[in-house]
């Protein structure tokens, strides 16, 4: 008996509670579909601007300390027959070809700091 | 095709798929976040926002659980989140003191549609919110008590008590300002 009056009481209630249903206005689907949507095509956007940038730097660490290592091949091969065997492990050659990698290393770190300020200028 | 294949469908790419999700459950998320806000512009942000969680989540949606009920947990996160509002702490005794004629155990609003509306709405906007939520999720839903506790975060007796003191309460302050008593027609 008691079980019978509740359930009739929560029938009463469902009754009376389906009117306290909030439609939701029209827009909002519109407005969470253009927002999920529009979040989806940031990301593949995102990764690709990432990858393209991981292969420039690729590009020109490549350039750059490739031209180093021509410039210190050259120099070997020069010296080696110009100059003899000896002459290769002497202080100035180690020294001058110090200086021609400290060289090249300062332009990659300028070519760096040159990429990374273009890249936070275009997120602006 | 079940909701757990429409998930998959998602996952997989097809984001307009998620339509059918903001379709079935935008109402009961709105009438959850409103319930919880007070008003209809925060309402809409909330229920906005956390189909967008929804959405960049759904890999940690576990399928041996409704949808609905995940959502629905992520809409009463993100609306307390956002109102800075403690559910299950308060104004319940200013709403008893209101509610001064107490009521016997029938339930009778013998009125026409527009007036029980307007009755049902003021009486849930002037109980406190936690009690106005347990009523709506548990009637308007169909949502059975494990659900109810899963979204709340309560436990099942705990709900089971306060739906209990929920349904006291509503029936008492229908009595207390309108002087009225539900029926069903």
């Amino acid at each position: 008996m008691d079980k019978y009056s509740t359930q009739k009481e929560d029938e009463k209630f469902r009754q009376i509670l389906t009117s306290a249903r909030i439609e939701a206005p029209e827009n909002l689907r519109h407005r969470i579909m253009q927002q999920i949507e529009t979040e989806k095509a940031l990301v593949p956007q995102g990764t690709k601007r990432k990858k393209e940038r991981e292969n420039n730097m690729l590009r020109e660490m490549g350039a750059i300390f490739g031209t180093m290592y021509a410039v210190l091949g050259a120099m070997v091969a020069g010296v080696y027959f110009l100059l003899g065997e000896d002459f290769l492990l002497s202080p100035q050659f180690i020294g001058s070809a110090i200086l021609v990698g400290s060289i090249f290393s300062l332009l990659w770190l300028i070519s760096r700091l040159d990429s990374h300020l273009r890249e936070t200028k275009k997120i602006r | 095709m079940n909701e757990n294949q429409r998930v998959q469908q998602v996952l997989s790419g097809n984001t307009s798929a998620f339509a059918y999700f903001v379709d079935a459950y935008q109402d009961m998320a709105i009438t959850i976040a409103y319930r919880i806000c007070g008003n209809m512009q925060d309402a809409e942000d909330v229920v906005q926002e956390s189909y967008v969680k929804a959405f960049r989540n759904l890999r940690s949606f576990r399928s041996d659980s409704k949808f609905s009920t995940w959502l629905y947990r992520i809409v009463y996160n993100t609306a307390i989140t956002h109102t800075k509002s403690q559910m299950w702490i308060g104004s319940r005794a200013a709403a008893m003191e209101d509610a001064s004629q107490l009521a016997d155990n029938t339930l009778e609003i013998n009125m026409n549609e527009n007036e029980r509306k307007e009755i049902v709405a003021d009486v849930l906007q002037k109980m406190p919110t936690g009690d106005a939520l347990l009523l709506t999720l548990y009637y308007l839903e169909d949502n059975p008590v494990k659900e109810i506790a899963k979204i709340t975060g309560l436990n099942e007796p705990n709900v089971k008590v306060k739906l209990f003191r929920a349904r006291k309460l509503f029936k008492e302050m229908v009595v207390s300002n309108y002087g009225v008593q539900i029926t069903g027609t």
